[in-house]
């Protein structure tokens, strides 16, 4: 028989808010963090905007300032995040058994700090400029400091994590792109329904807002290079969408057994039911155009729930305001909802907080959680003149209050990865 | 409802021994090094030049589109089409939407040349001009470089390959990715959620930046002059691991549907044990606490006792740290010399393959358990006082009776993964 699995803290770190409680009121005032990206200049770059959390402190949640020279900005909002999920949870310092605890993580690619390499790079040249392996061997290498490859190994972010906290339970980092996080919360409420740990803390944290990136993003068509206002540039499911823009943040949440839940007399938010995960096959960085992965994934979600379609009642979108994605997103819902698709609403925050990669779908959990604990679910901002081909209700510009008990959440790889996760109201 | 058992029942591998389950576990028996001189690039003047590198690189065929495949994604997709071919299951026999991949894979992390032409222009002594950086790149990146968000495009590729619809995801624990994977895919289908999987990992990791990465730590053995003995797990004079690359797939199944399609059975996976350290980022705990309770864990999912356990394959890197540590561990539980089985690495012989390491380590035990032989541990030829067990040294051995092989993983970072075969009857 497995067991329940709950939800009892959450901890946010977004663009438009650092914390839970300022995250869910802008995303209910439909409030954007988007704006001109302050940690560099871009020039004359015509992709100049994105979500940023800019000179976020994670001081406060460290023992000792020295840790902080080895966590790139990932790392920094998943120890805030973290902690905010522990404090939340009543967990902080909380007897907990360590062996019974663990985390999973959805992280990525840590991009390279450019100004970290520049004198390393500059010492490596040869003679017509270009990089020279030798040289950077003898000249460049020891101009890096020391410890800087632990920044750029994706599973820092689980290790320091486990390691502030305590948590000597099972660790993962899943790395699949724009799904690794409601993949790794899949994976975590796995670990707890089977009885390998009591209590996880689990959610993503990614940071990609680097000129590498951007320019990477930019060059393979995915970024809006629109001339709007910068919070105007990400409208999922918009007639005059153009591509996402990149965020950066993170959310963690403390899940358990009910029963250890309840045994200590914890508060629970909601419970985790369902989860799916899938693969659609078509060429690396275009979604199958009829949804068919995505569709699996919902399907076995909803599966996994013993729910039906009828008793979803808000849909947290992947929305990423790329022609491709909501479209057939769109698509892949009617699928699987038929009639009852129109009747559902489906937002998308990415419309508020960009597209955080490797953090998206934790960020889109925490919501879903917030719409199951207020019964208001929050809107898709800058859907001003909707596409013909996205005819749902996608909650146009304004929250609403609404009776939500359950809820699906949905992300969808660029590679093909496809993971939903199902949230409900939480009766004992 | 009766628990649904794993057995493995296909194979696929590509070391520097060569590519194939066959060539390696040949190589492996006979004692034979993979490691050389690094070969894929000019490493003169680096403190470390040696490397146990994949030579020369196969191609795929994705190399005919615009594409270009990661090294990683290239060695899982061999591993894992020749797993499937290995399997049966190439000519049907699988309900595509019931079958999924969990590989653990990651790469390098930086791929300085490309970044160089826009560095440069960018660079000013004490400034940097991030618009001057962003627009050279933008005219220097190669667009079919996709080189950003490669860390999944290893399970993307090996999907694709076979039309794997089902769980799909890619880990990066570090050097236990490989191994956690199996483990996960292991519960995945005890769970239900799919019947077939194609589980393993894949890496390469031979690179400037990795390589000056992970010598400025300390973690690399610069025994550049005899490549061949640098690689020595629990040798006394052993100083670092070396660098090596590749992919090992495993085809995971459920009991019946291998019954039902009269599969060839080669083994049975029934242990799995999953637990991290806690203790720092840069080192794993000295005594190994978490790796033993991995290991414990294992046996307990396992339902057997320490004395069932015939072979570990350890996960031995010939690091100073995680050899004494990974010892101690092992006889708390095992015992003394004598008492414990015989360990052994077979890194000494294929260089570390990281998030790869575990899956063609389980390979390895999968044959053992097949063959009642286990691979020995080369270049072992001091004794160390902190690694006193039986490490099997220098000459494989013969052991009919083996039913059940222990494989350990452990993560820099600190995540322990052990997970057990059992012989198949």
């Amino acid at each position: 028989m497995s067991r329940r699995v709950v939800i009892t803290g959450m901890g946010v770190v977004a663009p438009n808010g650092e914390d839970l409680d300022s995250f869910w009121s802008a995303c209910k005032e439909g409030r954007s963090g988007i704006a001109e990206i302050q940690a560099f200049d871009c020039g004359s770059f015509s992709v100049s905007a994105a979500g940023e959390v800019p000179k976020y402190n994670a001081r406060p949640y460290l023992p000792s300032p020295k840790q902080l020279k080895i966590m790139g900005n990932n790392i920094r909002f998943a120890v805030g995040a973290s902690h905010m999920a522990m404090e939340h949870g009543g967990l902080l310092g909380a007897d907990y058994d360590p062996e019974r605890f663990g985390v999973t993580v959805g992280s990525g690619l840590v991009p390279t700090d450019v100004e970290e390499l520049g004198d390393a790079i500059a010492h490596s040249l040869d003679d017509d400029g270009k990089f020279d392996v030798s040289r950077f061997g003898v000249e460049g290498q020891r101009r890096l400091y020391p410890l800087w490859l632990l920044k750029h190994l994706p599973n820092m972010v689980a290790a320091h994590v486990s390691i502030i906290h305590n948590a000597q339970g099972p660790n993962n980092t899943i790395v699949t792109a724009c799904s690794a996080s409601t993949q790794a919360i899949g994976e975590a409420y796995r670990v707890v329904e089977r009885g390998q740990a009591d209590l996880m803390l689990t959610g993503g944290a990614d940071s990609r807002i680097d000129p590498l990136s951007i320019v990477a993003y930019s060059l393979l068509g995915a970024l809006s290079q629109g001339d709007r206002a910068a919070e105007k540039l990400s409208r999922p499911f918009d007639r005059d969408r153009d591509g996402f823009v990149l965020g950066e943040g993170a959310a963690m949440f403390t899940i358990e057994s009910e029963e250890h839940a309840k045994a200590r007399g914890a508060e629970i938010l909601a419970e985790i039911v369902g989860y799916g995960s899938s693969f659609d096959a078509s060429g690396v960085t275009a979604p199958h155009a009829e949804g068919r992965g995505a569709a699996q994934a919902i399907a076995r979600a909803l599966d996994d729930a013993k729910m039906s379609p009828e008793d979803i009642d808000y849909i947290s979108a992947h929305g990423t305001s790329t022609v491709l994605n909501d479209r057939m997103e769109t698509l892949a819902t009617k699928t699987i909802f038929g009639d009852h698709a129109k009747k559902v609403p489906m937002s998308s925050i990415k419309s508020m907080v960009g597209h955080l990669i490797a953090a998206a779908g934790a960020l889109e959990a925490a919501v879903s959680v917030m719409a199951i604990r207020e019964n208001v679910v929050p809107p898709t901002i800058n859907l001003e003149e909707p596409d013909p081909d996205c005819d749902l209700d996608y909650v146009p510009n304004t929250a609403r209050e609404h009776e939500v008990r359950a809820v699906l959440s949905n992300s969808f790889g660029f590679g093909g990865q496809n993971a939903s996760l199902i949230l409900k109201e939480y009766a004992g | 409802m009766s628990t649904r058992r794993v057995v493995v029942t296909g194979l696929g591998m590509i070391t520097s021994l060569g590519r194939g389950v066959e060539r390696n576990w040949t190589g492996m028996l006979e004692g034979e090094s993979g490691v050389r001189r690094i070969r894929r690039f000019d490493s003169t003047g680096m403190e470390v030049r040696i490397a146990s590198e994949v030579y020369p690189l196969p191609h795929v065929p994705q190399d005919d589109d615009t594409d270009q495949v990661g090294l990683h994604a290239r060695f899982a997709y061999i591993a894992g089409v020749d797993a499937w071919a290995d399997s049966g299951l190439a000519d049907g026999g699988a309900d595509p939407d019931r079958v999924g991949v969990f590989l653990g894979s990651g790469k390098g992390v930086a791929d300085l040349p490309m970044l160089t032409p826009a560095l440069k222009a960018a660079h000013q002594p004490g400034d940097f001009d991030y618009g001057v950086y962003m627009k050279t790149l933008a005219e220097t990146y190669a667009l079919e470089r996709r080189e950003l968000e490669c860390y999944y495009q290893s399970g993307t590729y090996v999907a694709a390959a076979v039309d794997a619809r089902g769980p799909n995801w890619v880990c990066i624990t570090a050097c236990a990715a490989g191994n956690h994977a199996l483990g996960e895919a292991f519960e995945a289908i005890v769970h239900g959620d799919a019947d077939v999987i194609l589980a393993g990992g894949a890496h390469s990791q031979i690179d400037h930046m990795s390589l000056a990465g992970y010598g400025t730590l300390g973690a690399l053995s610069d025994r550049n002059d005899e490549p061949h003995r640098a690689s020595r797990p629990f040798d006394r004079k052993r100083n670092g691991f070396v660098l090596g690359e590749g992919g090992g797939v495993l085809i995971l199944e459920e009991l019946e549907h291998a019954k039902a399609r009269g599969a060839d059975i080669r083994a049975e996976l029934v242990g799995y044990g999953n637990t991290a350290d806690a203790h720092r980022a840069t080192d794993p705990h000295p005594e190994g606490i978490c790796a033993e309770r991995a290991m414990r864990q294992a046996l307990s999912r396992a339902r057997i006792d320490r004395s069932d356990v015939g072979y570990i394959n350890a996960h031995g890197t010939s690091t100073a740290q995680n050899d004494s540590m990974e010892t101690a561990a092992m006889k708390r539980i095992f015992g003394p010399k004598g008492e414990a089985p015989p360990v052994s690495s077979v890194k000494s012989m294929l260089g570390h393959l990281i998030a790869a390491a575990g899956a063609v380590e389980a390979i390895a035990c999968v044959r053992a358990l097949q063959e009642g032989v286990v691979p020995p541990t080369i270049n072992y030829e001091n004794e160390d006082p902190v690694c006193d067990l039986d490490y099997v040294p220098n000459t494989a051995r013969d052991l009919k009776d083996l039913s059940y092989v222990m494989n350990n993983s452990f993560g820099f970072g600190g995540q322990n993964i052990t997970t057990i075969f059992k012989k198949f009857e």
